[in-house]
């Protein structure tokens, strides 16, 4: 027990590390990119600006040229009392309240897709490989390799063409109705439900194949080796076998892309959002890319980099529960 | 209540403050607040709205405002001339807010009984545009505010039509009506859903989800008009004009022959046909719209025709003769080769600089398209670093802010720094007097023959090219609600994008 403590205070120490990195790029890289956004924020009034106004906004917004290693102080100052600055595009309201409701809505939406294409995938893996050649294994992989390969927004911008357009079936934007409060009542738990039904549809669709072939195919490894064999003499119950000798070790290297995924949820459903008009922070950040609002930006990845890195501990906490060897 | 749509936004933010109009809430500056009278684009007409009537001086030098009586802020508080005074006395303590630039001529704003007198600091008749079309702040409420431009406004106070914010939430918000408003009223509410782009608001509209939106639909007969005869379009060319600019630093661009060949090989009738759907026409040869017909010199013909020979004719006396290739080369035997420009995702934009490269091409111009991401085409344009770039033009009461654009020498910025108007930096020596005198007289006639020299001067000189007429983007749906303006009704732009003259929609719009 202690060397797992060991290991997972190393790893800690690791994503420390990391972080700390993340800041730093976070404040480089929006700097290093061409284009002023005031200029862009200005290009909104096409002409019907005076240069002493834009001299005035510029004061206002902060964006006068001051040194780099002046901006960086003011940064990490600001960052540790919690604060992400003001945003450009929706001057001047602060980051973090743009980003709290995005937050909230990408998690549900992209999270639960991530979450149930996980679950979904591996027992189907599991399956497939556990009835090696039977009909599941024959037809599922192919096909979700299929639909995996699909370009994603193509897949998205048909199934709202079709479920939400022609039949009308599913709602073609937003996360509820426009005409309900949000509240822990049935009808908007519904509504919320239906709104999200058709994104998470087809976010699990392109995801389900990859996820199921690494289960199947680690698992048709796993299932020849000496231990399940042992636990086959020894006449357990082919489910407890199933479960606890094979899948749960064919399980590891998916766990660890799990880690991943759920990591990039934040980020990873732009292309969701843009198509079925969600109002997570994948729009967020295509508005701050196409505004050069840089903290809004830095807030965004900072976000993003925090999912990731806390999304990896969780996954090393759980690989210490089911390998053992860690453990040692 | 009317379903509206105008901004594009993935999560609506809740700000209400007009002096920082990027982030206000659409309604905000014409809406929740008002300004003291109203320029119809669709008329030509000044309609007075807060105030009821203006006077010059003799010498141009003082404005005076007879303030409306009678108009309550939506707290029921009376709306006053001090109003109006502190409105534009602060904005002299927060240059960020003065976003018409009105301190750069005003000298002091002094409010009387039911008078505002505006003193200039020299005769300055376009003055009268950025006064009037400033939103109005209650002085009760924003006297106390320390850094205006911080603030969001979450419960606005204004003289508006719509002022109670009834929902607001990331996806939808709705402005009830102000219960003191000083006219009658025949909808109860504007409702705004939260569209993030132009497909999601084209779906809405064909779906009769929206009632009121300022969109661009391509082919809109077919893929809108034709699903329900509710459904109303009406793009009129009455603003601003498409130019191609060319900029005057780049030889062999800064020959001004060389420019008119330029305009004279473009097929314009073709141009307008390909890249705009057939919603505009070709621009005359004076760059004014329909709008500004009144002022225009009809006499003035020729060189926005196509005419393809003239133009390699004119190329060839310029001495860029065609080599070997069939492509010209410049005066000193080096090649040539011209770059066009438009942001990359603006579609019919970048449909109309191809069709324009072509053209070139046809007299033996190498020209290239290239495009950009909006905010990297923006800077290069207004840094003077491009050859070819299409772009839009200023507008205003009268054809002067546009031409004071294309021709102020005082307007010339340097390459290298960025410029908000002007990109392809020409000044007219000849044309400089003449904006100073438009400026020092109220004379409807004196202004009229000064803008007619100025026309004659835009076409001798050739500062830029005009292409055609912008259209102005607006759809109703007359299922649930009548009294938009059409082209049979024409007392206003249809276009909620026309601020603040939405507001003459707003007021007259009824519920069925």
């Amino acid at each position: 027990m202690k060397a797992a403590a060991g290991w997972l205070a190393r790893r800690l120490g690791f994503y420390v590390i990391a972080a700390i990195v993340a800041v730093v790029l976070n404040f480089l890289i929006p700097r290093l990119m061409p284009g002023d956004p005031a200029s862009v924020l200005f290009a909104r009034f096409q002409g019907d600006l005076d240069p002493e106004a834009i001299e005035g906004l510029r004061k206002t917004f902060g964006l006068q040229d001051a040194p780099l290693h002046e901006q960086f102080y003011s940064y990490i100052s600001a960052l540790a009392h919690g604060d992400l600055g003001l945003s450009v595009a929706y001057f001047p309201t602060p980051v973090s309240e743009v980003l709290g409701e995005g937050l909230m809505w990408t998690g549900l939406l992209a999270g639960g897709a991530v979450l149930i294409s996980f679950v979904l995938g591996s027992s189907l893996g599991a399956l497939a490989a556990w009835k090696k050649g039977g009909p599941l294994d024959t037809v599922l992989p192919p096909l979700l390799a299929f639909l995996g390969a699909f370009p994603y927004f193509w897949l998205a911008m048909l199934a709202a063409w079709v479920f939400g357009f022609q039949l009308d079936w599913f709602p073609l934007r937003h996360a509820y109705a426009d005409n309900l409060a949000p509240s822990f009542s049935w009808p908007f738990i519904q509504s919320v439900i239906s709104h999200a039904f058709l994104p998470a549809l087809t976010m699990v669709l392109v995801s389900l194949g990859g996820w199921l072939l690494a289960m199947r195919n680690t698992m048709i490894g796993v299932l020849g080796a000496e231990h399940v064999r042992y636990a086959q003499a020894r006449g357990l119950t082919p489910r407890r076998i199933l479960v606890h000798y094979a899948a749960r070790n064919a399980l590891l290297p998916n766990v660890a892309g799990f880690g991943m995924a759920l990591g990039f949820v934040l980020s990873g459903a732009l292309l969701t959002e843009v198509v079925f008009s969600y109002p997570g922070t994948g729009l967020l950040l295509l508005t701050a890319v196409r505004g050069q609002d840089y903290p809004l930006l830095q807030g965004l990845f900072l976000a993003i980099t925090f999912a990731v890195l806390s999304a990896n501990w969780l996954v090393d906490v759980v690989t210490v529960a089911l390998d053992p060897r860690t453990r040692t | 209540m009317v379903v509206v749509a105008q901004e594009q936004q993935a999560t609506w933010i809740r700000n209400f403050n007009p002096l920082v109009p990027t982030s206000a809430r659409w309604p905000t500056s014409a809406g929740v607040y008002e300004p003291l009278y109203i320029f119809n684009e669709a008329t030509g007409e000044w309609v007075p709205w807060l105030a009821t009537d203006s006077s010059w001086s003799e010498d141009a030098t003082e404005l005076r405002f007879e303030i409306r009586q009678g108009v309550r802020w939506s707290d029921g508080q009376p709306f006053t001339a001090e109003d109006v005074a502190f409105t534009f006395n602060m904005m002299k303590e927060v240059p960020g807010a003065d976003l018409g630039g009105v301190w750069g001529f005003l000298e002091s704003v002094v409010a009387g009984e039911t008078q505002v007198t505006f003193t200039f600091q020299r005769p300055y008749v376009s003055g009268l545009q950025a006064i009037s079309q400033q939103a109005i702040l209650p002085e009760h409420i924003w006297s106390s505010i320390e850094s205006p431009l911080l603030e969001q406004n979450p419960d606005p106070v204004g003289t508006g039509p719509f002022t109670e914010v009834s929902t607001f939430r990331g996806q939808v918000f709705q402005l009830d009506k102000n219960p003191y408003y000083w006219q009658e009223l025949e909808v109860e509410a504007l409702r705004f859903p939260a569209l993030s782009s132009n497909d999601q608001a084209s779906i809405a509209l064909i779906r009769g989800e929206l009632d009121w939106a300022g969109i661009f639909v391509p082919a809109v007969e077919r893929t809108y008009l034709a699903r329900d005869e509710n459904y109303q379009a009406w793009f009129p060319t009455q603003g601003g004009t498409i130019f191609l600019y060319a900029n005057t630093q780049v030889e062999p661009l800064d020959n001004p022959k060389v420019r008119e060949a330029l305009s004279l090989a473009i097929d314009r009738q073709r141009l307008v046909e390909v890249a705009m759907y057939n919603y505009t026409t070709p621009s005359r040869p004076t760059a004014l719209s329909d709008g500004y017909s009144d002022w225009e010199d009809s006499s003035l013909k020729g060189w926005t025709d196509f005419d393809a020979q003239r133009a390699g004719e004119l190329l060839d006396q310029a001495g860029l003769k065609k080599g070997k290739d069939g492509m010209r080369t410049l005066p000193d035997g080096s090649e040539l080769t011209l770059s066009i420009t438009s942001p990359a995702g603006w579609s019919d934009w970048v449909r109309a600089v191809q069709v324009i490269a072509g053209d070139l091409r046809n007299i033996g111009l190498d020209v290239q398209v290239k495009g950009y991401d909006f905010s990297a085409w923006y800077e290069r344009v207004g840094r003077g670093d491009f050859e070819l770039s299409l772009g839009w033009s200023e507008q205003g009461p009268s054809p002067v802010p546009m031409y004071k654009a294309l021709m102020d020498p005082s307007a010339v910025v340097k390459v290298g720094e960025p410029s908000f108007r002007n990109w392809h930096r020409y000044g007219s020596e000849k044309a400089a007097p003449l904006f100073a005198a438009f400026d020092a007289t109220p004379d409807p006639l004196e202004q009229a023959r000064i803008v007619n020299a100025l026309q004659q001067i835009f076409v001798d000189e050739v500062p830029a090219i005009p292409l055609f007429p912008a259209p102005a983007w607006g759809e109703a749906n007359h299922t649930h609600i009548t009294g938009f303006p059409s082209a049979q009704d024409p007392y206003a732009p249809l276009s909620p994008n026309a601020v603040p003259a939405c507001l003459l929609v707003m007021t007259r719009l009824e519920a069925k």
